[in-house]
């Protein structure tokens, strides 16, 4: 902020502070302490109670409920899933972006809506969807059962409703970027000879290459953390289709505390890492966006 | 390479960018496009480097028809308003940018590209900055690296869109003289838009005049400048005066029961003086002085109310030692009349 400073008219200039937006003394010490209680007791409270339960009952206690072979399939089902739907949304968020900040086309306005549908409606109807159209008594029900292909109750399942909760981050992530940069160095790299493929590598990849990492990381944690949708397809198998949180919730009605609380550990720190990597990208993409020039300025 | 650009029609919506232009560029030349907002040229200039296509017409590079070719295809060298330089890449990477996108066997050898990068960043006196990002830059060496990229890949023409449009009034200046001795250099036909008539008389070696999607005059910048086709044309190569008059045999009349006729005088063709002369002249009242600058600007109002600006030479002024509200006679030296139509109305 620029510290523009100025005596406050009306009042003695030096007993007061100088600042124009700057409050009273005691206004700011219990604003701060009302922001501070409330991280406190909302954030920083719920995560440390996780890591203390989780190691409540000793180390060995917390390495073994994460070796137990539920837990590891749990885990493994969970980078399966993120590891199919993270890619996938990252090239439809990419193509999609591409598509509507690059080009006018009828029904634009309606695919920004489609795309921005997973946001607008519950989880758990998501995956109520997928029941209705994959189950046994659903849509493609009998067709997929005659060809001895699971999709309800079994890992596709699972990583469908996943692809679908996860479908807007990445594109919405990139849509206002890209249209803000506008197509003229594509039309330069066009000019100078560059393919398509070689435009969109050396040209447009580069310039939403921040926005897409943030996007993905946003996707990613979405991807892994997703309960609701997740919840309604898998049939809680254990072993079989838990994915990690719904791994905890088994554990937790289960009242195994500790290991309920070392695996949710996991995700815990998975959320921390997010918030790492997002802080980094933001800030290399902050540095990018000082980069570009400000155009409408210049152009007067 | 010559360019004809033949029968181009271009509509986006309602709107008429372009309607049956004909144009044809002899090999070799310098030549603007000029003309207001919104009057086709950068349309235009956007059909001949196959960034746009026409609804219909033809495009032909030395007589070839290529209407059908992408911009990849047609070799041209475009240098955008706002530079377009890529932004991840150093000064040095853009310009080299076209050569690294050849295919492989086209492709020049990392030495070879090198040299060439060195050559061109000689000739746009950019040398030390060769590994600067673009965000580094001032506008004018911004653009002269994207003109430097442009050139890289030997274009058979180079297009320019408003190139000095967004740099400031001096940069603008020194920037189109340079681009007029680098033309005279290389000898590459180029066609540069501009809505800056200043900077087209003073670069092109041709002139085309546009307005709502027409050419109104092609020609030399001395021919469109003294020999207006239409009034447009006059009216937008610099100051005018307008007037309504009526024309006998070889007599005109300003402003007497007008027949439909209109009479333009740029301010620098009247004179003023104290005494009528024998020949044509009009009462006026002078109601404001500016003498700043090369020709002092007199404001004056015309016997029948109507204001007219006359541009004197310093000498002539201070020689005839004008007042404010003093009556006076102007003498037009030179006018040019056009039958009244409805372009008048649009006169800046």
């Amino acid at each position: 902020m620029a510290s523009i400073t100025f005596p406050n008219p009306g009042l003695p200039a030096a007993a007061h502070a100088t600042h124009a937006t700057t409050e009273r003394g005691w206004v700011r010490w219990t604003l701060i302490a009302v922001a501070v209680t409330f991280l406190g007791v909302f954030l920083f409270l719920p995560l440390a109670v996780v890591f203390s339960s989780a190691l409540e009952k000793g180390f060995a206690v917390y390495l073994a409920a994460l070796r137990e072979p539920d837990a590891m399939a749990a885990i493994k089902l969970t980078l399966i899933a993120a590891g199919i739907a993270v890619p996938l949304n990252m090239v439809f968020g990419v193509a999609a972006a591409w598509a509507i900040g690059k080009f006018e086309f009828t029904g634009k306005s309606l695919l920004v809506t489609l795309i921005d549908l997973p946001f607008s409606v519950s989880p758990v109807v998501s995956g109520l969807v997928y029941v209705l159209i994959f189950g046994l008594q659903g849509l493609l029900g009998p067709w997929l059962a005659a060809h001895d292909i699971k999709v309800i109750f079994a890992v596709p399942g699972i990583v469908l409703a996943t692809i679908f909760v996860t479908f807007p981050f990445v594109a919405r992530e990139l849509i206002p970027l890209v249209e803000a940069q506008g197509t003229e160095e594509e039309e330069a790299a066009i000019t100078l000879g560059a393919s398509g493929f070689q435009t969109f590598w050396r040209v447009t990849l580069p310039n939403i290459k921040w926005g897409l990492l943030y996007g993905v990381i946003l996707c990613n944690a979405r991807a892994m953390g997703e309960f609701g949708a997740v919840s309604v397809v898998s049939g809680h198998i254990r072993g079989r289709t838990n994915t990690m949180p719904l791994h905890i919730e088994i554990l937790y009605n289960e009242y195994q505390f500790a290991p309920a609380f070392a695996v949710a550990s996991l995700l815990a720190l998975l959320a921390l890492a997010t918030l790492l990597a997002k802080t980094v990208v933001e800030w290399k993409a902050r540095q990018q966006a000082a980069e570009l020039e400000p155009r409408s300025g210049e152009a007067l | 390479m010559s360019i004809e650009a033949i029968n181009i029609t271009k509509k986006f919506g309602h709107f008429t960018a372009l309607n049956n232009v004909d144009l044809q560029i002899p090999r070799g030349e310098l030549v603007a496009l000029l003309g207001p907002s919104g009057s086709g040229k950068t349309t235009l200039l956007r059909i001949i480097a196959g960034l746009e296509f026409p609804d219909s017409g033809t495009v032909r590079f030395d007589g070839n028809d290529i209407s059908d070719r992408t911009a990849r295809e047609r070799r041209v060298g475009f240098v955008f308003q706002h530079y377009a330089l890529f932004r991840h890449m150093t000064v040095f990477e853009n310009i080299a940018f076209g050569l690294r996108v050849r295919p492989r066997e086209f492709r020049p050898q990392r030495a070879q590209i090198r040299a060439k990068v060195q050559e061109l960043l000689k000739l746009i006196q950019l040398e030390n900055l060769a590994d600067r990002f673009p965000s580094q830059l001032s506008g004018g060496q911004r653009q002269r690296v994207a003109l430097a990229r442009a050139l890289a890949v030997e274009p058979s023409v180079l297009l320019l869109d408003e190139p000095f449009g967004a740099l400031d009034a001096k940069v603008r200046l020194e920037l189109r003289r340079w681009l007029r001795q680098l033309h005279d250099e290389i000898h590459i036909t180029s066609v540069f838009v501009t809505h800056d008539q200043e900077e087209a008389l003073e670069v092109a070696d041709r002139v085309v005049v546009m307005n709502e999607g027409r050419i109104e005059q092609v020609g030399s910048p001395d021919e469109v400048y003294n020999h207006p086709a239409s009034p447009f044309v006059y009216n937008f190569l610099g100051n005018v005066n307008l007037f309504h008059g009526r024309v006998e045999e070889d007599m005109t009349y300003i402003h007497e029961a007008a027949t439909g006729h209109v009479v333009y005088v740029r301010p620098h063709l009247l004179d003023i003086a104290r005494l009528p002369s024998g020949g044509s002249h009009f009462r006026a009242r002078i109601k404001h002085i500016n003498a700043a600058g090369p020709l002092v600007k007199v404001e004056a109002i015309a016997e029948w109310g109507d204001p007219v600006r006359v541009e004197l030479p310093q000498e002539r002024f201070r020689s005839l030692q004008l007042m404010k509200n003093e009556q006076v006679f102007i003498i037009p030296k030179d006018v040019k009349v056009f039958p009244a139509r409805k372009e008048m109305a649009r006169a800046k």
